[in-house]
């Protein structure tokens, strides 16, 4: 089911689509220049109503508000990119787990040097989402647990851990300050380096999978394939894994541990509701991480002391009811609508079929039939009949012949009633002569069959029944197109 | 002992899987005391045959009887034996609580099984020659040993109508021996037992009916009529892929798949 | 690193809190942990076995909007509100992860992760929101709060809650033993005796979602996925009998809260976290020594066939 189709399976898309993408990210690395000047914190500011703030993050003349967007923003990029991934590998348990893995680490790393330093928070946390990974598969190949259970120790196990930790730092003298908002985010206390360090991360994701970009579509879709022809699925997931933590330390500061695994998904998942192929979907659920990043660094900076995490997850979440809701085609409602539409293309040509069927009787002496009649022949109610024969009437496949209610059908109405009728019968005699199916069970399949038939499996149903002339019914079965 | 009534009564049984047909108006009946087997190529619906015919799957039309009754009724007269793959084999339970599984449909809710339900399962381990293997952690038995585990569950059950996924799959020749030793005894006993089977060399010595399978039903009756050249190159003819194309048309339309989930 | 961890004292830290005079503390502490980590652990076997450990920690973040909703309701923060709203919460946890993967194309495990997380914003958005009048707070659903029944007067209704948990688990599991173990290894099997799966599972999901609501004030939303799998995990190591995975995990269970509290007091750390980490110590202990599956059998296996394949190669 992963998306993929062999027309783009060229290695010569990989530098443009290189290119489409590149200047977003290019785009927003200016965002980040101007707050080299003393940030103000977000919070710093006194109480201001909500409207006044909404101007504040709208004008974006803080550069505290320029930071914590161009963060959230980069970071919904970076996370869409690699939840594509993750999405079509069905590894969402992975991406959480990881995220709630790395927490021991950052501890470790904060006790390494006492401060919030990027670069050594950073290591610990991929050491320690790294070692999550390794100890997962080395459970499942060692034991007879299952890889869910297995990943729920990890997570379970190593977030404990890093809690202890986190407890135990609690107690020490230095700047912890933010040490808890790694677990809820608060987009407001990104750093400068903070930023540098999503952009950093984003831009080698963005760099590895654009250039690798084939290689990991074909990895993701059939790893023992990709294996055999040379592709070395295995290092290639290692590969991601590590982009993975990278991905999630660097949203720590951000959205919080235990958010991150949603902006991996979420995204991603909206992106595959909306298309069929996987670098749209890719481009798309890049799209969308930046859409909930940036309202999400929105909502939270309403009000003061809100985490950004949660508003990024529900803008997120409330992106992914749309897309669930409203995608062309594939959302529950254009389904409810093509359902609907195709009850009432079925309701208009059971009435054909019943009119045909009228005609029949009379041996098409009369090309015309009374609405009493076509009432008793689909024993519906008068009102009901009447608003088949305008809808009829409407599609141009039959005219009013009087005002009492006597119809003709139209010649595309004609024809239409030939193939219905021709289909319900081809199918029976097809049950009951090649599948040898009792002639009294074969009706009902008939009744929904015929409004499915498509012209070539029709002509194959005649081939095989030797082009018949009469249902087991003994009637007869009339030509396609032309009026018997 | 043996009924007068069919032990299985199949009557225009139609079968969607993600709303797409994969058995269009099954009718047949198996007398009782019919060691049967259900034969048709791969996709033909064999196993959606027998799940359904246990009612494990909704019907788009049609119904199912045993014994003359709905099967709903029936449930304590009807065994089962699933395909191996669908077993989770590290699962922590040893042989003698697999075999005790057999007699759960006899206890009801809030029961325990006995000293009497011990000894059945016992009994039935002796059958099967797995008695010594009783205390054994189901993963740390041979294909051939674990399928006997499943065929004493199924003594266990002490049911009249038994349905079995490919019993035989995976299997050593002694084990398959044995076997059909034990079905053939159970017929004697007037039960009646449904095997899905692939091989065919092995078709005419086995089975005394036979259910010929391919999306439809393409014939039923004793294996001397049954297993003819003419039947089989029916039944493995092909053909039919009118019939999946069909299915797959029908599952696109929204509208009517939803009529024939129900 | 000598400020993180305390120096130890055996008697500070081991005998005095069995004192006289702190005994009653810690008898509740150890009693609340044990129940709550005993009642989750006996529900995550069945979570284990029949695949469902992504349901764990789906619903241990989603009962949380449940409880903040039931909590503004009725002003409380225990009893029966907030157990049916948790409840609620569990179902509709369960029912959207079904709708989304029926009705679309998204795997079930990337629908569990998008209701789940969708819902524990949701809840966390709330509790940040009005949960200063409820005494719920970002921090109680991170940590838990295990130390408050011991500061209680009289028996803690927490507490008492987790023990009646504990024990309805124990009845449940001992009134349809038989049912939910054959749901479990043979799900057509059960659908052809008449169990009725579907009721099983969503009665499995309501009953995850009271423990875990009974954990929660205790343990915390997150800590309480550690306490649902590790046990059950580390028993299903040692044996492959389902009812001496059951004893084990109770075994597990007690014994992580002992060890958790001990080892919680000597750092001065968060102590369910502390009985997490415990409880790993015992899951990785169980992995080295375990008789069937464990790595230290497997390593002198594999070295003893080397040995005798050098043996065999210097013979020759």
């Amino acid at each position: 089911m992963i998306p993929c189709s062999i027309g783009d399976q060229t290695l010569s898309h990989r530098s443009s689509r290189l290119r489409r993408v590149l200047p977003t990210v290019l785009a927003c690395l200016p965002l980040l220049w101007p707050a080299a000047a003393e940030a103000a914190r977000i919070q710093d500011v006194v109480e201001a109503g909500v409207l006044e703030q909404a101007w504040r993050f709208l004008s974006l003349r803080d550069p505290s508000v320029r930071l914590a967007l161009a963060g959230c923003v980069l970071l919904g990029l970076c996370c869409g990119l690699l939840g594509t991934f993750i999405v079509v590998r069905q590894y969402a348990l992975v991406g959480d787990t990881l995220a709630h893995a790395v927490l021991p680490g950052i501890a470790l790393g904060y006790v390494w040097t006492l401060s919030k330093s990027p670069l050594h928070l950073f290591v610990g946390a991929v050491l320690a989402g790294l070692l999550g990974t390794v100890v997962v598969s080395l459970i499942r190949d060692t034991t007879r647990l299952k890889r869910d259970t297995a990943l729920g120790v990890v997570l379970g196990g190593f977030y404990g851990v890093g809690i202890l930790l986190v407890t135990l730092i609690q107690r020490l003298p230095g700047d912890k300050s933010g040490v808890k908002s790694f677990l809820f985010g608060s987009a407001a206390a990104l750093s400068e380096s903070d930023v540098l360090l999503i952009a950093g991360v984003a831009a080698v994701s963005l760099l590895l999978l654009g250039l690798l970009f084939p290689h990991f579509r074909v990895a993701s879709f059939d790893p023992t394939f990709a294996t055999s022809i040379g592709i070395p699925a295995q290092a290639m997931h290692y590969l991601l894994m590590l982009l993975l933590a990278w991905a999630v330390v660097s949203a720590l500061q951000a959205v919080g541990v235990v958010m991150v695994s949603a902006l991996l998904v979420i995204p991603a998942a909206t992106a595959w509701l909306l298309t069929d192929r996987l670098h749209v979907m890719a481009a798309l659920a890049m799209g969308i991480g930046m859409a909930a990043g940036a309202a999400g660094a929105f909502l939270s900076a309403l009000k003061t002391g809100l985490p950004t995490g949660p508003f990024v997850v529900l803008s997120a979440a409330a992106l992914f009811s749309a897309a669930f809701f409203f995608a062309p085609r594939k959302g529950l409602v254009s389904r409810v609508l093509s359902k609907s539409r195709q009850s009432r293309r079925i309701r208009r040509e059971n009435t054909l079929k019943a009119i045909y069927h009228l005609l029949e009787e009379g041996g098409f002496a009369d090309e015309t039939v009374t609405r009493q009649a076509l009432v008793e022949r689909r024993r519906r109610p008068v009102a009901e009949v009447d608003r088949e024969i305008a809808a009829l009437v409407a599609h141009g496949l039959a005219e009013p012949v009087s005002a009492d209610g006597r119809v003709r059908l139209t010649p595309p109405g004609r024809a239409r009633a030939a193939e219905i009728v021709r289909n319900h019968r081809l199918w029976e005699l097809f049950l009951t002569h090649a599948a040898d199916i009792a002639p009294d069970h074969v009706h009902d399949d008939a009744e929904k069959i015929e409004h499915v038939l498509g012209e070539d499996i029709v002509r194959k149903l005649e081939r095989a029944l030797d082009q018949p002339t009469e249902d087991p019914h003994g009637k007869h079965i009339p030509l396609a197109q032309t009026h018997p | 002992m043996s009924d007068p009534l069919p032990a299985l009564e199949v009557h225009d049984l139609t079968v969607a899987y993600h709303k797409k047909p994969v058995l269009w108006g099954i009718d047949f009946q198996v007398p009782a005391g019919k060691l049967v087997g259900v034969v048709g190529p791969n996709g033909a619906g064999k196993s959606t045959l027998i799940k359904a015919a246990m009612g494990l799957l909704p019907l788009s039309s049609g119904w199912v009887q045993a014994f003359g009754a709905p099967l709903r009724d029936q449930r304590h007269r009807v065994g089962y034996v699933p395909q191996r793959e669908e077993i989770d084999w590290d699962f922590p339970v040893n042989v003698m609580d697999v075999v005790l599984m057999g007699r759960y449909g006899k206890l009801g809710w809030l029961k325990r099984p006995g000293r009497r339900d011990r000894e059945i399962a016992r009994a039935c381990l002796e059958k099967v020659r797995m008695l010594p293997y009783a205390d054994r952690q189901i993963s740390n038995l041979s294909g051939g040993q674990q399928q006997r585990v499943f065929l004493a569950r199924a003594l266990a059950q002490e049911s009249d109508l038994y349905f079995m996924d490919e019993p035989f799959a995976g299997v050593d020749a002694a084990t398959e021996e044995a076997i059909i030793g034990l079905l053939r005894e159970l017929c004697r006993e007037g039960r009646t037992v449904l095997v899905v089977h692939h091989d065919l060399a092995s078709v005419p010595d086995y089975f005394d009916w036979l259910v010929l399978l391919n999306l439809r039903l393409v014939g039923c009756g004793p294996t001397t009529e049954m297993f003819t050249p003419a039947m089989l190159s029916k039944t493995y003819g092909g053909q039919l892929t009118v019939m999946t194309e069909v299915a797959q048309a029908l599952a696109k339309n929204e509208a009517l798949a939803r009529e024939t989930r129900h | 690193m000598s400020e993180l961890i305390p120096p130890f004292d055996w008697v500070t830290f081991l005998t005095e809190p069995w004192s006289a005079w702190y005994r009653d503390t810690t008898v509740r502490i150890v009693a609340m942990a044990f129940c709550v980590s005993a009642a989750c652990g006996l529900t995550g076997v069945y979570l284990i076995l029949r695949r469902l450990a992504l349901m764990g920690d789906a619903i241990s973040h989603s009962v949380l909007p449940g409880i903040a909703l039931a909590a503004l309701l009725s002003g409380t923060l225990t009893g029966p509100p907030i157990l049916l709203g948790a409840i609620g919460a569990g179902l509709l946890t369960t029912w959207l992860i079904d709708a989304i993967h029926r009705h679309s194309r998204v795997k079930p495990d990337a629908a569990t992760g998008i209701v789940f997380s969708a819902l524990f914003a949701l809840g966390v958005a709330m509790v940040t929101q009005y949960g200063g009048d409820l005494h719920l707070d970002a921090e109680c659903v991170l940590f838990g709060n295990l130390a408050e029944v011991a500061t209680q007067p009289g028996i803690p209704p927490a507490l008492i809650q987790a023990a009646a948990v504990l024990v309805a688990t124990a009845l449940l599991i001992g009134a349809f033993y038989k049912e939910l173990l054959v749901g479990a290894f043979d799900p057509t099997l059960a659908s052809s005796m008449g169990i009725p799966a579907r009721w099983v599972h969503h009665g499995l999901m309501a009953w995850l979602s009271v423990v875990v609501v009974t954990a929660f004030e205790a343990v915390g939303s997150i800590i309480v996925v550690a306490m649902l799998i590790i046990p059950g995990a580390t028993a299903l190591l040692l044996t492959d009998r389902l009812w001496k995975a059951l004893l084990l995990t109770v075994l597990h269970a007690a014994l992580s809260s002992v060890l958790g509290f001990h080892l919680g007091l000597w750092l001065d750390g968060n102590l369910p976290a502390a009985m997490v980490v415990a409880g790993l110590a015992l899951f990785v202990l169980a992995w080295l020594a375990s008789p069937t599956q464990g790595l230290l059998g497997r390593w002198m296996a594999r070295w003893r066939l080397r040995e005798e394949l050098e043996r065999g190669r210097a013979g020759r």
